[in-house]
């Protein structure tokens, strides 16, 4: 069984399957660019066409990433920093096999029924230029953990690997219980809160906030670099404003409106899902700086101290290069940095959508908890097999094999 | 005794103060940037009257657009005697006192004050208000729609440019950008609407078509359908002040169109800014408190939530202890 948020994947995998056949040569664009590791600012085109009508740098549009690049370098490409366009090819080629596959795993069993959704509904756009987003550290890695944050991430992993002990993922030993090992007898952790603030998914409904937050309809956030079925921003300037409108997710859009008035961030005790955006210019760069994040947000172990340095340079007259550094001392030994390219699209078309509304179709949510309580009453009956034993947490839809990663 | 509010608003004042300081820091911190000076607004962009900046209606509209006297509260029951003028509080809202109630106005309906419904339509409205808490998608965190997004209780900002206008709504999360230019129409029903506009003089004249049939006008029970067509017209009386009007029509439900009119006032604190009300997180009790393993509320009986409202004044709280008693 399943969560609504894989499922509700589809119309929009199959949305942003048709926006991505309706994109033009994507791939040879942003190619062209010389391989420079910098995390600076491009150098700014100098037609004053990319200028407002009054005389702010031209941020605005619908700007999307129309290439696939992994967030972290994978191994193979160790020591490479670009992937040669024989390796784009080869991989392009690797990867739109994958869209017609269908994946199954033992027939009959439940990860079987979970597996349902194939490679179909994930977006594969083209390979890009650069083998990771992550420009700096150099290795194009995230950072070690401290060792307070590996200290949490494995208390998480451990709580979550103790609600599947006793299922099939574990009796399979399916790469979703690495790290774990099965045990026929449910864990007693079945009573216990997860080691902090749930966000992600785990195999128990007895609350609402034993769900993921996509599964809650409380995704979207930054930094936001695209994900499985990619993400638009549209960016609309006023003298002095900005304001962004993600669309992501499915109809889990969410909007910031960034402060350009030189204030300082709010008071620390307000904390908000998208955080607090100050943004300003340094020559055709905007600037934002983003901190006072809700400790339910979790970006990579990353929640209330995470901070966010945001470069936004218009490159050409369809191009926007976005440099973020992310920083939280109490996660991460080290600041890094990650740069997209996004392509600007056509406003007449306006293939956005504005509709946050992903919390009036969310039948899924209220149907895994009424799923659970229903499976409780059957097995205290004497029918049924034990809820404990059965593993709804855990999906594949097939990114796992994809060569990027 | 002294009352126990200034009492506990000593310690936020110097919870506030020690955030402060550690705010300060932070600020240090980030302060090697050198922030350009902030841009002024100007009075006009692109040649037409600069809408840019945070609103909010001042008014009633959001429970009913309609005159209306003031009422006990939202949801009331038959008092002691039988009229309709003598309800009293029901349980959903009754903890709530005064806060509960819902404050007169003398409407914002033009002409007549009256909402054109067909004969059948009126029935819906007035069954939609009986139901109010299961019906309106407000209490659901739903998407408020226009023109309700544009007179609830929570500010909204535009961004005004040349060829695209921005509406951002405070109230879950929701926006709308307004084409000036040429534009396809949107692939679906909204709950926002399509929104296609052109200034007409220095008044902004925005269509909006492509709705859904399930935002309502109000917690009334005010209601339309997907034939729902919106004509806003938006002019700065002063700077600080949009006149604000809608012709609607929507011939599935109304006998003609109608019009609604009020102001917009400027939020003109020099920190306004919005701030995020996600409140799909805020109805998760309301709309699934029933499906917990171990229920918070102790009376959901299936899908109804029986409340049961038990209000036991502490010592200190009785009001007489508030005005110097013991």
């Amino acid at each position: 069984m399943r969560d609504r948020f894989s499922r509700s994947t589809i119309t929009v995998a199959i949305a942003a399957a048709a926006v991505i056949a309706g994109l033009s040569v994507p791939i040879t664009r942003t190619s062209g660019q010389t391989p420079a590791a910098s995390v600076k600012a491009a150098a700014p085109t100098s037609a004053a066409a990319l200028q407002t009508s009054w005389g702010e740098p031209d941020l605005q549009g619908i700007w999307t990433d129309e290439s696939d690049t992994p967030l972290q370098r994978s191994p193979k490409y160790a020591n490479q920093e670009f992937f040669t366009e024989a390796q784009r090819t080869e991989l392009d080629k690797e990867r739109a096999a994958l869209l017609g596959r269908d994946r199954r795993v033992e027939r009959g069993t439940e990860l079987d029924v979970a597996g349902a959704y194939n490679a179909q509904f994930m977006s594969v756009k083209h390979t890009g230029a650069r083998t990771s987003l992550i420009v700096d550290p150099p290795n194009g890695r995230i950072p070690p953990l401290t060792p307070e944050a590996q200290k949490m991430a494995a208390a998480d992993r451990q709580f979550r690997l103790a609600l599947l002990q006793s299922t099939e993922t574990c009796k399979n030993k399916s790469i979703a219980c690495a790290g774990g090992k099965y045990d026929p007898t449910p864990s007693p952790r079945f009573a216990e809160l997860p080691p902090r603030y749930n966000t992600a998914r785990m195999n128990r409904r007895d609350n609402p906030e034993d769900g993921a937050l996509p599964d809650r309809c409380l995704t979207g956030g930054l930094p936001e670099f695209g994900g499985a079925t990619g993400s638009f921003r549209r960016i609309v300037q006023t003298p002095g404003g900005i304001s962004m409108f993600y669309d992501v997710g499915q109809g889990q859009g969410w909007q910031r409106n960034i402060v350009m008035n030189g204030s300082p961030h709010l008071p620390a005790g307000i904390r908000q899902w998208y955080g607090d955006s100050r943004g300003h210019w340094e020559g055709n760069t905007l600037v934002i700086d983003v901190t006072n994040f809700s400790p339910k947000t979790d970006y990579q172990g990353s929640r209330e101290n995470l901070h966010l340095l945001e470069r936004w340079t218009r490159t050409g007259p369809n191009s926007l290069e976005y440099v973020v550094t992310i920083e939280d001392p109490t996660v991460w030994t080290r600041p890094w940095t990650v740069k997209q390219e996004f392509t600007r699209q056509s406003g007449d078309q306006n293939r956005i959508y504005y509709e946050p509304r992903c919390i009036e179709g969310n039948y899924a949510s209220p149907g895994l908890m009424r799923g659970q309580r229903m499976a409780e009453a059957a097995f205290a009956h004497g029918q049924g097999p034990d809820p404990a034993t059965s593993d709804n947490a855990t999906d594949f839809v097939g990114v796992e094999d994809d060569p990027l990663q | 005794m002294h009352g126990r509010f200034s009492r506990s608003m000593i310690t936020v004042a110097f919870a506030a103060a020690a955030l402060s300081a550690v705010l300060s820091v932070a600020i240090t911190r980030t302060s090697g940037q050198t922030p350009a000076a902030p841009a002024a607004r100007p009075a006009r962009v692109g040649g037409k009257p600069n809408l840019s900046g945070i609103w909010q209606a001042n008014n009633e509209a959001n429970w009913d657009l309609q005159a209306h006297a003031a009422l006990p509260a939202a949801v009331t029951q038959p008092g002691v005697y039988p009229y309709d003028y003598a309800r009293v509080p029901a349980a959903p809202v009754l903890a709530l006192g005064a806060a509960g109630a819902v404050p007169g106005s003398l409407g914002v309906v033009q002409g007549d004050g009256q909402i054109p419904y067909a004969a059948e339509a009126l029935l819906t409205k007035k069954e939609n208000a009986e139901h109010w808490i299961d019906r309106d998608p407000e209490l659901k965190c739903y998407l408020p729609g226009i023109p309700r997004a544009m007179y609830m209780p929570y500010p909204f900002q535009i961004t005004q440019s040349t060829d695209k206008i921005h509406m951002a709504y405070e109230f879950s999360n929701t926006a709308r950008t307004i084409h000036l230019d040429k534009v396809a129409g949107p692939p679906d029903d909204t709950w926002m609407g399509h929104s296609v506009g052109h200034w007409d003089g220095d008044t902004l004249v925005v269509e909006v078509t492509n709705f859904n049939d399930r935002s309502w006008f109000d917690r009334a029970g005010d209601f339309h359908s997907d034939a729902l067509h919106l004509v806003e017209r938006f002019t700065l009386k002063s700077p600080d002040i949009i006149q604000y009007e809608v012709t609607i029509e929507d011939p599935k439900v109304f006998t003609r169109p109608w019009r609604i009119a009020m102001p917009l006032y400027r939020r003109v604190e020099p920190n306004m800014q919005l701030l995020e009300f996600r409140c799909n997180e805020f109805v998760e009790e309301f709309m699934y408190g029933g499906l917990r393993k171990k229920q918070l509320v102790k009376h959901w009986e299936g899908d109804t939530i029986a409340v049961d409202i038990t209000r036991k004044v502490p010592a200190g709280d009785k009001f007489y202890e508030w005005y110097g008693g013991k």
